[in-house]
């Protein structure tokens, strides 16, 4: 009996039968209360009502402030308040001229995630004088200011070029110049320092986190027959017309899915039932013997198996059952043992769940146990903990669901398993999506634990997909109904589920989590990682240390398999500021199996020194157009003849460059998937400093592929091509 | 070194406290835990319910006031938690029986080892809910709710010393306790 040790009371239960007691404490954890799922519903409603009423969704008043209204106010009105500070402020302080100290502060200082919408705040501890002030302002990287805006004693900035820039380290210094309200001058410039976070996606995904209120309405909802006594298989047939369910004194029963009379196919004594792939055969059991009812001819064939059959499913057109002591099917000249169930000591010990939809797989129950068995090759493999219990299949068979400690697993057939969900009664859809019924409300989630979302609340109990996958039925309150859930979300791109390995890839190395980096990888991508290039360290550090990164450019590149290219920008600091940078060049892989990106090969780029002019912070590349935005803002002139693109000979494509706030756009380009470009930014470009570039910069891309890359139901979702374009998570 | 998880909670932490909205998040963490706790203390439903509700609107009122100590949200929560359900006591005691509520599955063992086994344990746990509360509390927090000795002290509003005192005291009591129910072989 194996009690864990807890190191925390070594020094506190020095004491052999002491440590004995705390180890059964340990052991005899509580089992789970009885919960009402829909008080935690309620609950949460309560909190989310009370806390609205808490607010936090006021409007700003810097938003308030540069509105259209607010701007034509905003004179006027800073005139009478200055005038009214002034006078207020000579009341209080008559003789000494004010503070002795100022002090500057921003609710954005140090921030790393700054919205790019939001002026820059700075917030003084005293009336100051506005002119003096809004002169003494410098920003760093060069940016054009277009209003400045008081709030009592904080000071909005609002740039011109349609707020900050992206993936940027702002310093705002409030020079000498500026005075207070007295006259009094700065004693020394002040700066406050933020990092802003990545563009926006221009094909945002569905958000990871549950959607706690119901998506749509649930339509077509509708009572398909009373059922006394409870209700065990229910099965559809493939066309999604007609609905089979055993019901009350084991009766074999249909009705039509759009609603209709129920009619009687067995009248009692049927235990397990299974309808043909192709719709046109149900096989069940009955007083030990397998009946096979052929539909369009209501023909009944027997076979009397021996042992008795106690499951019964199809495989490959053809029955197939199973006993106690084996998986059989039905030969030319009988039945024929497919394999026999593994035995303890010679013994069965067998308890027989369920045929996979194909036939291939078996679950069955043996020694506290759930396994899962292939019925082709005979290995069976152990799903969860001991005593798991087993709730279903994928409808392709290659998927299974068991009860894990509060949750429902899914797993593939290995016993690998793909994620954990909420509690529920579930049913996997062809459309990859699993419904979880239960007393208080229905929810939908992917397999893989995504897209979790509340389709309504009430009773549904037991859900059954239909093989359309938008249909379903459910049992509640004694009898059988339909409806239809609406369509799913979009499912995440291919590039957004590769941009979610960077980012992950990325944090580990900034935690300093070797191993979880390391788990990112593939085996190419280790090899890489390992080798002898030293830059291409997994784990960066020192000083300047490494502070952040952002994806600077992000593709798909391939799609048998699906492949992406990221370029990853590390930023090192010294002291706060941003002083240094390199790029890596990711190259990732979805892998077989898993289906999961794995970082397959990484280059890396010079380092280039921070601070010298304007820098290149995001490119969005599509087939027609590369988008190329700046920290700074620009002299337009610059541009035209400094921000070229060249194909793989190094001869320049696309149409003039196009400048507008921070952004160049380069269109007319016909970029072919796989071929090579590089952008290329020309030291001649200035910012409105006047300040040119450092270095050239130059940055090599590839030409995206924009054919469908992603998932099963890719094609059938509404979702936009995947396209070239910064993740919005927050990169530190 | 950062732990992402913590991060994770303290960004969930930041943002409630800036815009009460955001509690929805911390709630969804937090809630089974802390229905979980509060049942296994008033060990009736309704009871369960209301007092989990009391927690989570005072947490929801005091978010704005929240600092963060270092230790987990949650040892927050525990702490509105053992002051809710101390209220709850002075009106209320628990009534049902304990041998309902702790139990677990013992793999290997022969059934009769297993079985008495389980009853040691059980009784075991019902001789803590005869600890004076304090002792009791510092139990159930340690081994039921697994949670660290400074986190039960910011639960508890004492030292983690003071917490080891209970401790020790509380398992010792059950031994002594223990010894005196024990048959004489």
């Amino acid at each position: 009996m194996s009690m864990q040790h807890d190191p925390e009371l070594d020094d506190v239960l020095q004491d052999q039968e002491l440590m004995h007691l705390a180890g059964l404490l340990r052991e005899g954890r509580m089992s789970d209360p009885p919960l009402d799922d829909a008080f935690r519903s309620a609950l949460r409603r309560q909190l989310m009502n009370r806390a609205w009423g808490m607010g936090g969704g006021g409007t700003p008043w810097w938003q308030r402030a540069f509105g259209p209204a607010g701007l034509a106010w905003a004179g006027a009105a800073a005139g009478v308040v200055l005038i009214a500070a002034v006078v207020i402020f000579n009341a209080v302080n008559p003789s000494t001229g004010g503070f002795n100290e100022v002090i500057v502060s921003s609710p954005m200082s140090d921030q790393s995630a700054v919205r790019l919408g939001q002026p820059i705040l700075v917030k003084f501890n005293q009336p100051m004088d506005h002119p003096s002030t809004e002169a003494a302002v410098q920003i760093t990287p060069a940016t054009t200011v277009s209003a400045y805006s008081w709030d009592a004693n904080t000071l909005a900035v609002l740039p011109a070029s349609n707020g900050l820039a992206p993936n940027t380290q702002y310093q705002v210094t409030i020079g000498p110049g500026a005075k207070t309200a007295s006259g009094q001058l700065l004693s020394a410039p002040k700066t406050i320092t933020f990092v802003t976070q990545p563009p926006p996606s221009p094909s945002p995904t569905p958000s990871p986190s549950p959607s706690p209120t119901p998506r749509g309405v649930l339509t077509g909802q509708h009572l398909l027959a009373n059922v006394q006594g409870g209700i065990s298989n229910v099965l559809w047939s493939p066309d999604s017309s007609t609905v089979y369910f055993i019901g009350g004194k084991s009766a074999l029963d249909s009705v039509p899915a759009a609603g209709g009379d129920v009619t009687v196919i067995v009248p009692d004594g049927v235990t397990s039932a299974a309808i043909s792939q192709a719709g046109d055969q149900l096989a069940y059991i009955r007083n030990g013997k397998i009946e096979i009812l052929t539909l369009g001819s209501a023909t009944t064939t027997e076979v009397a198996p021996v042992p008795a059959p106690l499951v019964v499913g199809w495989a490959k057109g053809a029955v197939e059952w199973t006993t106690a002591d084996g998986v059989y099917t039905q030969g030319a000249g009988g039945q024929v043992k497919v394999i026999s169930l593994p035995t303890i000591g010679g013994v069965s010990t067998v308890i027989v769940i369920s045929l996979s939809p194909d036939g291939s797989h078996l679950a069955f129950f043996q020694d506290q146990s759930l396994k899962v068995l292939d019925v082709a090759t005979g290995n069976s493999v152990a799903l969860g903990v001991p005593n798991a219990q087993f709730l279903g299949w994928s409808p392709d068979g290659t998927g299974v669901m068991y009860s894990g400690p509060q949750a429902v697993v899914t797993s593939d057939l290995f016993g690998k398993s793909i994620t954990t969900l909420p509690t529920g009664a579930p049913s996997w859809s062809s459309l990859d999506e699993i419904i979880l019924g239960s007393d208080a409300d229905l929810w939908e989630v992917r397999p893989d634990g995504s897209g979790l979302t509340k389709l309504a609340e009430g009773t549904f109990q037991f859900p059954v997909w239909a093989p359309n996958g938008t249909a379903f039925t459910y049992f509640r309150g004694g009898a059988l109904y339909t409806a239809s859930a609406p369509l799913p979300p979009p499912r995440p791109t291919a590039l957004d589920a590769a941009a979610t390995v960077v980012n992950a890839f990325m944090q580990a190395r900034k935690a300093g989590q070797l191993e979880k980096a390391t788990a990112l990888l593939d085996d190419n991508g280790k090899k890489v990682y390992s080798g002898s290039s030293p830059a291409l360290n997994l784990l960066v550090g020192g000083d300047p240390s490494f502070s952040r990164y952002y994806l600077l450019t992000q593709e798909i590149t391939g799609t048998q398999p699906d492949t992406a290219q990221f370029v990853v920008r590390l930023v090192f600091s010294h002291e706060k500021r941003d002083v240094s940078t390199y790029e890596e060049t990711l190259t990732l892989v979805r892998t077989e199996g898993s289906q999961q990106f794995l970082v397959h090969n990484s280059t890396t780029g010079p380092v280039l020194t921070l601070g010298k002019g304007a820098e290149v912070v995001s490119v969005e590349v599509s087939p027609g157009i590369v988008k190329i935005t700046f920290d700074s803002d620009l002299r337009a002139a610059t541009v035209p003849a400094g921000v070229i693109i060249l194909d793989s000979k190094g001869k320049q494509i696309g149409a003039t460059p196009v400048y507008v706030s921070r952004t160049v756009s380069i269109s007319g380009l016909d970029l072919k998937p796989g071929k090579t470009y590089k952008l290329v930014v020309l030291s001649t470009v200035q910012d409105v400093g006047g300040n040119n570039i450092a270095v050239e910069y130059d940055l090599t891309f590839v030409g995206p592929d924009a054919s469908k890359a992603g998932d099963k139901r890719q094609s059938e979702s509404p979702s936009p091509e995947p396209q070239a374009s910064p993740s919005p998570t927050p990169s530190s | 070194m950062s732990d992402p998880l913590r991060d994770e909670e303290r960004e969930l932490v930041e943002r409630a406290k800036r815009d009460p909205r955001q509690f929805g998040a911390l709630y969804d963490r937090h809630f089974q835990q802390i229905y979980r706790f509060v049942y296994s203390r008033v060990r009736e439903q309704t009871a369960a319910e209301d007092v989990t509700s009391e927690i989570f609107m005072k947490a929801l009122k005091a978010m704005p006031r929240y600092q963060d100590t270092g230790r987990p949200f949650a040892a927050w929560l525990y702490q509105i938690s053992v002051n809710a359900i101390a209220d709850r006591y002075r009106t209320l005691r628990p009534s049902s029986p304990l041998e309902d509520f702790h139990d677990l599955s013992i793999a290997g063992p022969p059934l009769e080892e297993q079985a008495a086994h389980r009853d040691e344990i059980r009784r075991i746990w019902a001789l803590v809910e005869a600890l004076p509360v304090q002792q009791k509390t510092a139990l159930v927090l340690k081994f039921q709710e697994d949670m660290k000795i400074e986190d039960i002290a910011v639960a508890m509003g004492k030292t983690p010393g003071a917490v080891k005192l209970l401790i020790h005291r509380g398992v010792s009591r059950l031994r002594d306790e223990a010894d005196s129910l024990r048959p004489a072989e």
